[in-house]
Order: structure tokens, then C-alpha cells, then sequence
């Protein structure tokens, strides 16, 4: 046994030890009711993971899933009173279109993913900042569960959020492993240039990539709003840090080309248990913000791959 | 094409004509634009990020890009307030310690960021990025969500004496200014700066440590970020969480807009002076000829990748990340 063959499985290893520590501390923790609407509580976050896993999956990274998740909430918001459920319809588009944007920008135009989507994030945030006219806004309450109440009900004692997020992990996970495309991605991730070499089309893969990323960040927003029954520029602060965290720590490295949207399931999970167990031993909130860098830190160390960097810039 | 006009000249100087273009338009819209008071309002919000994005200019020249800024400025900024309070809240007194420890303090962050990206070799987008969650969380664990209010006159005259019209923390940017373009015309640091950037294998090769290079560039980053740290201070009157909100897109997108390549080895402190300026001068600007302010986001996004696709020669690269 050494390490490098431990290593696939630390994510899963690392997530049932934390879970038995909490349990073991409070017992409470485990309760089927409590694991549960802690994993509904997640959803929105792990649909975001869900897409940036497939950016950081081709060695690229997202830097506007928070934005575009911020301007998704006051679109379904603004556009729910006119449109009903087909507010759901404009946040998948308008998601979609600036991931694509941005993937354009970056294979076209040569300008690091970092750039171009942290660019993105901005004309996301101006545009926020429009339709919401600078406020936070609410949603009609019949008007919310007329057209999304299917969201957010439950059934069998699971809270609908969960299938959602099923769905889109078993959508994904078709994509990655069961099309050309995901096999394609793979190739892109595992090296670009013999990607290119090999005939595939590394603009077409990789533009592909951005858009979906764009897209579930704005489903993920679009969940969270209905969750709060509103929208504001501002709304979904705070969840780019954990989703990053989440796809590393499930342990698809930022070099890209092994891991997947499985591993991002693991490691949103691990962020959950890690948020709760704060909780449940009194640790203050406001030192969660620096806990999670600080894992993101060590998450990226451990699992880059050095071999595919000969200089580290 | 060797001409005046060859695509080098024109990259050189296109900052500058921008932002000679961008006050003519603004000026010939509204002639307030000109008015020694909007002119200090324009420099008044430009000077601390000023002091970031030279900070950042030294990392981008080196080819590597530094995203911690905003949690550097606030950690710098809620000590600085912490320790001018305890040491006696006036620049009279003993608090005036609190300034070169609030540079120590952005100097320490600087430093185990550039360990972190160097000795564990992580990209230092990432390494950065992280640091820089790491910063604000620790911003947030210190004051526990609070605003701490720095109402020293002597301090706060930073702001509100003037020279000339311009307050007097524009002339500490100005001097500061000229620091960066001592360190990096005059020093053999700043010179390593440009040799990394040029070309890593070939620096190394001639015998550069660039490791040491790397992390003291990113220590020297972090000194300039505490030193934006206390102009915004100085500018609020507050140090909180949100002190360091807004620098990464703001700093980033003037090196750039300046012409500095993000591939490194091209550009300098007068770029980033000349970038800050279209940057605030386009928020300025279209605040006074009567545009809404949430538009500056979009327009600055777009500005960016404008600016790195044209610094970007395209026969030269085959792929970006």
C-alpha cells in the first residue's frame, strides 16, 4: 500500500471520518431527519460544484459562477410575475450565454480563464445591478409556489431539492462518462495539445465547458432563490469559495484530466459535514470563511499534479 | 512594419492616448470634468488603488498574477485601526507605530503567500485566490463583523488638508509612485523582476535564484497592498471586512489596461499609473455626464479583455488555460 494508490479514495475515507467524528461528538448529527435537510441545505452549492468541476476538469477555472448565481436570482425573481416557470427557462439561457461568452473569450481570444471570467462576473454583476434597480427584491409568495413550489416541497420525507440535484449529478455524469463529449473533455484535460493533435475539436470541447458551467450556476442560483423567496445582486455572496473547495477536495485537481462530478458529490458532502460540525462544536462562523481557505490550500497541494506544470507561474 | 506606426509603438503609447481620448470626450460632454475639484475627486478614489495595483505590477511582470489583495488590504487595514486605537487613536502620539506595523503586516501575508505558491508549487492565481479567502476570513474573525472608526484629525488629514487643491494623501501616492519606479528601474530586484518574467528557464539558467525572486516579489506586493490599505482608511474613515472589496477587478483590470502584459516581462509603475487613471476617470466620467454607476462593472470587464487581447501576440501561444 503506498500513497498514490490511497490517494483516489482519501475523498470518501476523509468524508465518513468526519461524519463519525461529528456523530461521535453529538449523536444528534446523525439522524437520518438532520443528514438529510443538511444535504437539501447544499444543493444550490453542489449545482454550482457540478459546474465548475467540468471547467476545473479541462485545467480552467470559473471565477464568475458566484456573479452569474447573484444575477440568475433577481432574473427569476424580476421575470417571475410575466413569465411564471418560464423564468426558469431565461435563467438557463442567460447562464448559459455568459459561460459561453466566456469560453469564447478564452480559447478565441487567448485570455486566461481567470481574466475572462472574473471579466464575465463583472458585466454578470452590472447587470444584476440593473434589472434589480440596486435593491433586494422578494418573490409573490403564490406567485413563487404557483411556478416553482415543485422545487422546494418533498416527498417521501425527501426535500425536492435533493432530486434536483440528483438529476443534474446524473445529467452530468452521463455526459462525463457515457458521450463523446466527456471522453473529449477528458482528452482536453489530460493534455491539451495532444488534444489538438489528435483532430478533436479543443475549441468546440472546451467553450462547451464554460456554457455548462455558466449554465448549472445559474440553475444553482435560481434554486437558491426560490429556497429565499427572492433576489438580490449580493444574494449568493459567499459560495464561490466553498464550490471551489468543493471540486478540489472530492479531489479533481486544478491540473485537470482525472476526478469528475462524482468526486465533487464527495467533497460538497465534505464541505457540509465540515460547516455543520462548526455548529455542533460552537466554533465561531466568522472563522469559517478563513477555515476553508485554509483547506483549499492544503485540497490544491495535495492533489495538483506537478508533473503537467514545468513552470509553476 | 518598422515605422512609427509598428505594432509596438502603437502598444507603448495606446494607454496614454486612451486616456488623453477618454478626458477630451468626458470634457467636451460636461467641462466640469475639468474642474480641479472633480480632478481631485478623481484622484481622491484613485490613490489607494493606486498603491494595490503597483503592488500587483510587480507580480504580473514576473508572469504571475497575485488575486490576495483584497484580503491583505483588510487584514493591514483592521490591525492598522486596532493598534492605532490601543497605541492612543492620535498620529501625535505613539499611534503613529501603527503605520509601518500595518506595512509589516501586509509584508508577512505577502511572504507566506509567495511560500505557499513557490515551496508547494501552486499556481499563484490559486495559491493566491486562497490566500486571499484566508485574509478576509481573518479580517472577519477579528472584528467579529464590526466597523472600527479611525476619527483622528491628524490622520484623517490624509483626506481633508490640501495642497494645491488636492488632498494630501494624492502626493503619498505620488511618492510612492516613485518608489515603485526606483525599485523597478534601480534596484537589481526590480530588474530580476523582468528577467523572471522574460523568460523563467532562461533566468534560471544565468544563475537567478528565482524562487527568492518570486517570494520577495510577492512580500514587496504586500507591503504596497497595506499601504493602499491605510489610504482607504484614511479616505472612509472605517477599517472592516469590506475595506479590500472591489480591489482584485479594480487592480487587475488597470496593470492590464496600462500595458502590462499578463504573460509577463512587458510594462511597469507608469503603465499602472496611467491604467488606474482610465479606469477611475471612465467611473468618474460616467457618473458625471449623467450614466448610472452599477454600468462601470460591465464596462470594466469588457475593457479587460480588450486590453489583454490586444497585448497578446497571438502567433506566440497555442493555448491559455
Amino acid at each position: 500500500m503506498n500513497l498514490e494508490r490511497i490517494k483516489p479514495h482519501l475523498p470518501w475515507i476523509t468524508l465518513v471520518s468526519l461524519v463519525l467524528i461529528v456523530g461521535i461528538g453529538d449523536s444528534n448529527f446523525l439522524r437520518p431527519h438532520n443528514l438529510i435537510s443538511m444535504v437539501a441545505d447544499i444543493m444550490p452549492l453542489f449545482i454550482m460544484a457540478l459546474g465548475m468541476t467540468l471547467v476545473i476538469f479541462i485545467g480552467g477555472i470559473d471565477l464568475s459562477a458566484q456573479s452569474v448565481a447573484n444575477m440568475t436570482t433577481v432574473v427569476a425573481t424580476v421575470a417571475l410575475p410575466t413569465f411564471g416557470i418560464g423564468a426558469a427557462l431565461l435563467c438557463v439561457v442567460a447562464g448559459l450565454a455568459i459561460g459561453a461568452i466566456s469560453g469564447f473569450i478564452t480559447t478565441k481570444l487567448f485570455v486566461p480563464s481567470f481574466v475572462s471570467t472574473l471579466a464575465m462576473g463583472g458585466v454578470a454583476y452590472s447587470a444584476a445591478q440593473y434589472l434589480s434597480g440596486e435593491r433586494a427584491l422578494y418573490m409573490d409568495a403564490t406567485l413563487r409556489d404557483g411556478a416553482f413550489g415543485w422545487m422546494v416541497g418533498s416527498s417521501f420525507g425527501i426535500p425536492h431539492e435533493i432530486f434536483l440535484g440528483a438529476v443534474l449529478l446524473l445529467g452530468t455524469l452521463f455526459l462525463q462518462s457515457r458521450t463523446t463529449f466527456g471522453r473529449a473533455l477528458k482528452a482536453v484535460g489530460a493534455g491539451e495539445l495532444a488534444a489538438v493533435a489528435s483532430g478533436l475539436s479543443v475549441t468546440r470541447i472546451k467553450v462547451l465547458a464554460f456554457a455548462l458551467s455558466g449554465m448549472l450556476a445559474a440553475i444553482a442560483g435560481l434554486l437558491f432563490s426560490v429556497k429565499l423567496s427572492g433576489g438580490s445582486p449580493t444574494l449568493a455572496n459567499g459560495f464561490l469559495l466553498p464550490a471551489i473547495v468543493a471540486v478540489l477536495v472530492g479531489g479533481t485537481p486544478l491540473t485537470g484530466g482525472v476526478g469528475g462530478v462524482v468526486n465533487t458529490l464527495i467533497g460538497t458532502l465534505i464541505v457540509a459535514v465540515i460547516r455543520a460540525s462548526m455548529l455542533y462544536f460552537e466554533i465561531d462562523a466568522t472563522m469559517q470563511q478563513m477555515i476553508f481557505g485554509i483547506i483549499l490550500i492544503i485540497a490544491i497541494a495535495s492533489t495538483i499534479d506537478r508533473s503537467k506544470l514545468r513552470v509553476v507561474k | 512594419m518598422n515605422g512609427i506606426l509598428s505594432r509596438e509603438t502603437l502598444v507603448k503609447w495606446a494607454p496614454l492616448m486612451v486616456l488623453l481620448i477618454l478626458v477630451l470626450f468626458f470634457t467636451v460632454l460636461e467641462p466640469r470634468f475639468l474642474s480641479v475639484r472633480n480632478l481631485a475627486r478623481i484622484s481622491v478614489s484613485a490613490a489607494p488603488a493606486l498603491m494595490v495595483a503597483l503592488g500587483v505590477t510587480f507580480i504580473i511582470i514576473m508572469g504571475s498574477i497575485d488575486l490576495s489583495m483584497e484580503g491583505t488590504v483588510s487584514v493591514s487595514a483592521v490591525i492598522f485601526a486596532f493598534a492605532f486605537l490601543y497605541l492612543g487613536g492620535t498620529l501625535f502620539g505613539l499611534a503613529w507605530l501603527a503605520l509601518p506595523l500595518a506595512v509589516l503586516v501586509g509584508a508577512v501575508i505577502g511572504l507566506i503567500n509567495g511560500i505557499v505558491h513557490v515551496k508547494l508549487r501552486i499556481p499563484s492565481f490559486m495559491a493566491s485566490l486562497a490566500m486571499g479567502f484566508v485574509g478576509t476570513g481573518l479580517a472577519l474573525l477579528l472584528t467579529g463583523g464590526d466597523r472600527i472608526r479611525v476619527e483622528d484629525e491628524a490622520f484623517r488629514g490624509l483626506l481633508t488638508e490640501r495642497w494645491l487643491g488636492f488632498p494630501i494623501m494624492v502626493y503619498v501616492a505620488i511618492a510612492f509612485v516613485l518608489v515603485g519606479w526606483f525599485i523597478q528601474s534601480r534596484t537589481t530586484l526590480g530588474r530580476n523582476f523582468y528577467a523572471v518574467g522574460g523568460g523563467e528557464e532562461l533566468a534560471h539558467a544565468s544563475g537567478l535564484n528565482v524562487s527568492k525572486v518570486r517570494i520577495l516579489g510577492f512580500m514587496l506586493a504586500g507591503m504596497f497592498y497595506a499601504v493602499g490599505a491605510l489610504l482607504a482608511v484614511a479616505r472612509i474613515g472605517i477599517a472592516e471586512t469590506a475595506t479590500g472589496n472591489n480591489f482584485m477587478f479594480m487592480s487587475i483590470t488597470s496593470v492590464v489596461v496600462g500595458g502590462t502584459a499578463l504573460w509577463g516581462g512587458i510594462g511597469g509603475v507608469w503603465n499602472t499609473l496611467v491604467g488606474v487613471l482610465i479606469v477611475n476617470v471612465i467611473g468618474n466620467g460616467m457618473v458625471v455626464i449623467g450614466l448610472p454607476g452599477y454600468v462601470q462593472d460591465a464596462v470594466l470587464g469588457l475593457l479587460v479583455i480588450v486590453a489583454v487581447v490586444l497585448s497578446t501576440d497571438r502567433k506566440s501561444i497555442s493555448f491559455v488555460k
